[in-house]
């Protein structure tokens, strides 16, 4: 049978409206991920076979507006002009409406068809906002359909909506009409634009000359750089008569259409009682309490991961002991088969970190995410993370990389300028992950006392914020401000828990996965080449001079680059003990953990600073770090000498 | 003019208290930022309460709940309304 036919759509929406979760219930098991040609940004595909179609729905990603220029929005807009999708699904959340709105006239400005999905109708309900949809679909002259994506309800209405255009075979969309002024001045431009043979809708190329859009303007000079001193002209004639810059007049208008339709379409209850979430609400971001319920929710978590880390983490340590004994039994120690098991090693060693550390600490973060948590971390800690010139989302990252710092810089992403990302990246490495961590308690902890460890870790967050003191001082520009969206508290949905658990947790394996093993192998060669004498006899004016620490430790810390475990690991094999007391006194303990948490961040997440920040930074953040490390881990351990 | 009209910052209005943008008294980018969330001259909006010390304050506009920072919603010029 061949008489499949073929629908192309595709899902655009704002951040947290369920647009994954619409996603993930449509396509289900035949995703595919890949990246779009030439750029970072992941590309979401999967296929939908229903009725006798195969139907293909893109993803696109959660954006904000399609004129600020960020690559993502650059990347929505060019593929629903250019590839004409059947239709665009715009998800929208109910509970935001109008803001969301504004959203939806920029996607009718791209003159393509467009199938409004309200979705998490049943969070409007409760709230007491009553939507007219009939009212909606005809002043916005597009199909309207309401849905619960988290249950699955009303998502099948959109699959036949879908097929219902697609038959009637016509490409009909509805231009949303501005004021006056505005229109007449778009007009004459799109006019002067009759000529020209664009792959792009003339009316929406003239909106975003007005805006000072740069892709368009580029585009346009190139053709005809008259039309860019028509639409210099008529932006100053809107100038004048609105005393804003034509951008702005034009998202002016936009918010108020936005505006004008909601108060048309919606009725909200005044009289009701307060919601439980309101409740909630009012309790976690309060002055006082909410910080009480930070410091029980995350140290809560930390407390779990932890304890279920080492845990699971040592249950694995013995399975993979006994396959290096088969291993050894098998092929015994000659060159090359102990480097092949260094590859095996790196790859047991990041399954080491990425089960009982990464895993846990993702699925509680989705959840706290999902259920509207984390925005609430970064309006407590905004004021915070503001002396340290970066603002309250960056404390999200943190937070992160207190699981594994890896992930933690990847997350910087979502700082919206580049030196701020930047910052954040930096200030991330030095938060001790859980590698560092089990050097911290399994060494200071175990043998000098626990008050000693958690001395530590107050000791790191004030390290981090003296950093982000200095580099706010010194990176030029403007910190950005916050601006965020506060999401009502839901109930976490499990699917979209699990299916970003597994993004993430696979975007780690990608990046650390290929350069653990590669320099776990090389640092192999030399150990087995007999090098690693001659390495810690050059270090040892470092490590035994100036750190006060046996010879064997600069060995210790170039394996600790790899993962910084394995510096308490090789310290284990080598004394081929564990009673780390019969060889070092507390004050080295220390010290040893003191350059263990600062003196590099580890390959993994270097290759994130490289793949992100390009490798002359990266490199410059590690010498930086080394050295840092090291004068701090001499000092601290001249100050211990008064101590013990 | 009654007492009421006076324009103040958006952060020197108490919690719950209701007002309407005048005017965003910064640089071409940050006004453009809040066009895109629908805050211009003449947006209502609604402070809901502010976190510890001078940090970020959460407002209701635009029929949505965002966080401002400090500094940017002492941006905000407003005047009050009832």
């Amino acid at each position: 049978m061949n008489d499949e036919k073929k629908i192309n759509i595709v899902l655009a929406g704002q951040g947290n409206t369920g647009k994954s979760s619409v996603f993930n219930y449509l396509t289900g098991l035949h995703q595919h991920t890949g990246n779009w040609a030439g750029k970072t940004i992941e590309k979401l595909e999967g296929t939908l076979y229903y009725k006798n179609y195969t139907i293909d729905v893109l993803d696109l990603p959660g954006i904000y507006s399609l004129t600020t220029y960020s690559e993502e929005e650059l990347i929505s807009r060019e593929y629903i002009i250019k590839q004409k999708p059947d239709v665009v699904i715009n998800i929208i959340d109910s509970t935001n409406l109008e803001r969301n709105l504004i959203f939806t006239l920029q996607l009718l400005e791209l003159e393509c068809p467009v199938i409004l999905v309200l979705n998490m109708v049943d969070l409007a309900k409760k709230k007491g906002v009553t939507i007219d949809f009939l009212k909606l679909e005809k002043i916005l002259k597009a199909p309207v359909i309401a849905t619960v994506a988290s249950r699955g309800y009303g998502l099948t209405d959109i699959i036949d909506k879908v097929i219902e255009i697609k038959e009637e075979g016509t490409r009909d969309y509805h231009i949303p009409e501005y004021g006056k002024e505005i229109e007449n001045i778009i007009n004459q431009l799109s006019v002067s634009l009759k000529e020209t043979e664009l792959p792009y809708p003339k009316r929406w190329v003239a909106i975003k000359l007005l805006e000072k859009d740069k892709e368009t303007l580029k585009t346009i000079r190139q053709i005809n750089p008259q039309i860019i001193d028509l639409a210099d002209t008529l932006g100053k004639k809107l100038e004048d008569i609105h005393g804003h810059d034509p951008d702005v007049v034009i998202a002016d208008e936009r918010s108020h259409l936005a505006s004008q339709i909601t108060r048309e379409i919606v009725k909200i209850s005044p009289h009701r009682k307060m919601t439980l979430n309101e409740r909630l609400d009012l309790i976690t971001t309060h002055r006082f309490s909410g910080y009480l319920v930070m410091l029980l929710i995350l140290g809560g978590m930390f407390l779990f991961v932890f304890s279920f880390g080492n845990w699971s983490s040592s249950r694995l340590d013995l399975v993979f002991h006994k396959w290096h004994d088969r291993w050894i039994n098998s092929f015994g120690n000659a060159f090359i088969f102990s480097l092949v098991w260094a590859a095996i090693e790196s790859v047991l060693a990041l399954i080491q970190i990425a089960l009982p550390y990464i895993l846990p600490f993702y699925i509680i973060l989705y959840i706290l995410e999902d259920w509207g948590y984390i925005s609430r971390i970064s309006f407590l800690m905004d004021k915070l993370m503001h002396k340290m010139g970066i603002h309250g989302k960056g404390c999200i990252s943190f937070i992160i990389g207190l699981g594994c710092n890896v992930p933690g810089c990847l997350s910087c992403r979502i700082m919206e300028s580049r030196r701020e990302r930047f910052i954040t990246a930096v200030l991330v490495t030095l938060v001790p992950c859980s590698a560092v961590s089990v050097i911290v308690f399994g060494l200071v902890g175990k043998y000098v006392g626990m008050l000693w460890a958690f001395g530590l870790y107050i000791f790191a967050m004030i390290i981090i914020f003296a950093a982000g003191r200095l580099s706010s001082k010194f990176m030029v520009g403007e910190p950005v401000e916050l601006i965020m969206h506060m999401p009502d508290y839901k109930t976490p949905h499990l699917k979209t828990i699990v299916s970003q658990t597994w993004d993430a947790l696979k975007e780690f394996i990608y990046i650390a996965a290929p350069i653990v093993i590669i320099s776990g192998v090389l640092i192999q060669a030399i150990y087995l080449a007999g090098w690693m004498p001659a390495i810690s006899g050059f270090l040892s004016p470092v490590t035994e001079k100036w750190l006060g620490l046996p010879a064997i430790t600069g060995i210790l810390l170039i394996f600790g680059i790899l993962r910084k475990e394995l510096i308490l690991v090789m310290l284990a094999a080598y004394l081929g003990t564990t009673e780390f007391a019969t060889v070092l006194s507390p004050q080295q303990m220390i010290t040893l953990a003191v350059v263990s948490m600062f003196y590099v961040p580890c390959v993994a997440t270097i290759s994130v600073l490289w793949k992100e920040y390009g490798w002359k930074k990266a490199l410059a953040v590690c010498i930086a770090e080394i050295l840092f490390a090291i004068v701090l881990a001499g000092i601290v351990m001249r100050i211990l000498d008064f101590v013990f | 003019m009654t007492r009421t009209e006076e324009s103040r910052r958006l952060i020197d209005l108490e919690d719950g208290q209701k007002a309407i943008i005048i005017s965003i008294t910064g640089g071409k980018m940050l006004i453009k930022r809040m066009a895109d969330l629908g805050l211009t001259s003449g947006t209502e909006i609604k402070i809901l309460r502010r976190a510890l010390f001078s940090g970020p304050v959460q407002v209701e506009a635009v029929g949505s709940r965002l966080v401002l920072g400090w500094g940017l919603a002492s941006k905000i010029i407003v005047k009050l309304h009832e």
